[in-house]
């Protein structure tokens, strides 16, 4: 049956109405599509995190172990006052006296500006860790002298010693005389490491 | 339910009926002349559009039985359409009704039953006016052609059946095969007692079933015939007296009521008779086979085209809806999944908080206690002092007088990295341990010079040197690298001074080695 250009103005509303209605269809399938793929990504997250957080307690034991071990090394952190701001004035102070007690020579140092050595990611503030490189002329009767030297420094505290270089030659001086000559020179590279806490209290 | 209005045709009077689903209406009642068929398109005027059916109860109607080709399609239209110009002058109102393939014969072939009436002057008016009116014009029954449909009602599915009711036009009789209609006749009756009706049913039956097995649409052996006969209201008992059984046919006496209720119809109205059975079954299962042509269906297949095209975009909604309802079902379930791993997630949180609460007083978060202790342990564990090295040194010292330091040079670096500067080919493989070329490592570079050997003593000298650099490459220390008094490898250059005055300096030579930080 071949249609008139009447009739199929007839059918115009019919196919407009059944259009709508499957574009309608359409429109509720694809929504419902997406929310099916937000549901699922929401799901993924929380079973995630319900998973983390059982772990996390199942670890409970471990973890009141591994703090109160851990305790102690950040008590000594913190009463060696490597744990906060720097102090230059207790370094200097310190190199004076171990000079002192120590009768060496000639002690030469110099601090450098202080960097960042690494940032830890902690919770709720990372763990930031500042060196500063010092470096030191000594000028020696004995190799003994350094060794002191380096122990002295890192008992006095106010940083964390780590040496990173130690060259030591022969002065070439002959001995003699009243006076005390050095026999040897010592240059020592330190970095004078410091622990910034940002969810320290206090 | 659309409701839709059906024209019932007699040889006297029309009737325009209502059928709204479960209830029949008379709207109006034309005469047969032109003062009906003019009332009627006034009547129309008033109610224009609207879908009709129209069902002929009159005599006259041809029934004949014939066959074509099996065909299908275009084809079989052609075939059939051709039959029916050949056997009916009039072709405004025929039908072919298919009664199956043909049993025997050496080509498949089609039975049909040519349908027609043997004068349409008497439909043509009113169909005219129909299409007028601008009706839809759904199609024009005749009570044979629904026959079949009441018989399947009544309970007969199968068999050959004989159906019998008294409408307003007179006594029909239809002959039913296997659910298809063979043949009918009307029977104009007078108004007559009850007595009388029944035992005019009866003769009339038994003429008409004489009449079929003359024509041989009726074995004359096998089973009886199942002659159902609907009862006139109050009149069943009656009939079932008269109506008696033989061995060619059974009367099965029904009553109109229970008839009315098979066709589900609820309301009639009460001057109607048994054509209402017919007119309910045009309005709600009309058969598919009817007398009106393409053309004056035209209106109703336009109509049904939009119905259908509607109706495919409900079904397209609906079957999008509910699978996108599967899917938003499966979005609350994983809501609800997501809902209880949360709380479970959320309740673990408490607990765990709950229980690092008693934990040891500390100034700072576990998280920043751990970290920052792991963290500094870490650059203790690369942080060594000296010492061990130089005791290292001085203890292989003790062993070796003549070997006389002039430099150390102790740094913390990778032993990789010092390798590779000075891999431009001086040093053998053999001079570059695999341990030693890891990440960080303390290394010690010494310089100094061998006294009291002859400085003429090259292989002296090279082996004390040798020797002592071995040494130097023990208690987890390796030896990186070693620069002899005389350089006797291939890649150096060996000079010599030979019978020249001695000038006293003793061999200088440089040993590197290094032990790897954890």
């Amino acid at each position: 049956m071949t249609l008139t250009r009447e009739e199929l103005k007839k059918l115009a509303l019919p196919l407009l109405i059944a259009t709508v209605l499957i574009a309608a269809g359409a429109g509720i399938i694809t929504s419902a599509g997406e929310g099916l793929h937000t549901a699922q990504a929401r799901f993924a997250v929380v079973q995630a995190e319900r998973r983390q957080n059982a772990e996390r307690l199942a670890r409970i034991a471990e973890e009141e172990r591994e703090v109160s071990q851990k305790l102690d090394v950040y008590k000594q952190l913190k009463s060696l006052n490597i744990l906060g701001e720097e102090r230059r004035l207790e370094w200097a102070d310190a190199i004076n006296r171990i000079r002192v007690q120590r009768e060496l020579l000639d002690v030469r140092y110099r601090v450098e500006r202080q960097k960042l050595l690494t940032s830890a990611a902690g919770k709720p503030a990372n763990v930031d860790f500042f060196a500063s490189t010092m470096k030191v002329d000594l000028q020696l009767l004995h190799e003994e002298d350094l060794l002191r030297f380096l122990a002295d420094l890192r008992s006095s505290g106010n940083a964390y010693y780590s040496v990173k270089r130690c060259v030591i030659t022969r002065t070439g001086q002959p001995v003699g005389g009243a006076t005390m000559t050095p026999r040897l020179s010592a240059q020592c590279d330190i970095d004078l490491i410091t622990i910034v806490d940002r969810a320290a209290k206090g | 339910m659309a409701t839709r209005r059906i024209l019932y045709v007699t040889a006297e009077d029309h009737y325009l009926y209502r059928a709204d689903g479960k209830d029949l209406e008379l709207e109006g009642k034309f005469s047969g002349d032109d003062l009906g068929i003019t009332l009627f398109r006034e009547h129309l005027l008033s109610r224009p559009g609207g879908l009709f059916s129209v069902v002929a109860d009159v005599s006259g109607e041809d029934f004949h039985e014939e066959q074509i080709p099996f065909l299908r399609g275009g084809d079989r239209d052609a075939v059939v359409q051709r039959r029916l110009a050949q056997r009916y002058r009039d072709t405004r109102l025929t039908t072919a009704i298919s009664l199956g393939e043909a049993p025997s014969g050496e080509r498949r072939n089609e039975r049909l039953l040519l349908a027609s009436f043997t004068s349409t002057q008497h439909l043509s008016p009113w169909l005219d006016a129909l299409e007028e009116a601008s009706v839809r014009l759904a199609g024009v029954y005749s009570v044979p052609l629904l026959a079949p449909a009441l018989v399947a009602r009544l309970g007969v599915k199968s068999g050959r059946a004989l159906v019998v009711t008294a409408t307003r036009a007179g006594l029909r009789q239809c002959y039913i095969d296997q659910g298809k209609l063979r043949f009918a006749r009307l029977e104009r009756t007078i108004d007559m007692v009850p007595q009388a009706l029944a035992m005019f049913v009866r003769s009339e039956t038994q003429r008409l079933a004489q009449y079929l097995l003359t024509l041989r649409a009726l074995p004359r052996e096998g089973a009886p015939v199942q002659v159902l006969v609907v009862a006139p209201p109050g009149q069943r008992e009656v009939f079932e007296q008269t109506l008696s059984s033989d061995a060619r046919l059974v009367f099965h006496t029904i009553d109109y009521a229970h008839a009315l209720r098979q066709v589900k119809l609820r309301k009639v109205p009460e001057v109607t008779r048994a054509e209402a059975l017919f007119l309910q079954l045009a309005a709600t299962h009309p058969p598919r086979e009817q007398f009106a042509s393409r053309q004056d269906r035209r209106r109703y297949t336009v109509w049904q085209l939009q119905r259908g095209i509607v109706a495919a975009g409900v079904a397209g909604f609906v079957g999008c809806a509910l699978y996108g309802g599967g899917k938003w079902l499966e979005v609350m379930d994983l809501r609800d999944r997501a809902a209880t791993q949360q709380r479970e997630a959320r309740v673990a949180a408490e607990q765990y908080e709950r229980i690092t609460a008693a934990f040891p007083v500390t100034q700072t978060t576990s998280e920043n206690l751990k970290v920052a202790v792991v963290e500094f342990r870490r650059i203790a564990e690369r942080s060594p002092s000296p010492d061990r090295a130089l005791l290292h040194l001085s203890q292989v010292l003790a062993r070796f007088p003549q070997m006389e330091i002039d430099g150390i040079n102790w740094s913390v670096g990778r032993a990789a990295e010092r390798l590779a500067q000075r891999s431009a080919g001086s040093a053998s493989p053999a001079a570059r341990p695999e341990a030693a070329a890891g990440d960080l490592a303390v290394i010690v570079e010494v310089s100094g010079r061998v006294n009291a050997t002859q400085r003429t003593d090259y292989r002296g000298i090279t082996a004390q040197v040798e020797t002592f650099a071995t040494a130097l490459a023990s208690s987890g220390y390796q030896l990186l690298e070693r620069k002899l008094p005389f350089d006797i490898t291939s890649e150096g250059t060996l000079t010599g001074d030979i019978g020249a005055t001695d000038t006293g300096e003793a061999p200088r030579f440089t040993i590197v080695f290094a032990r790897s930080l954890p």
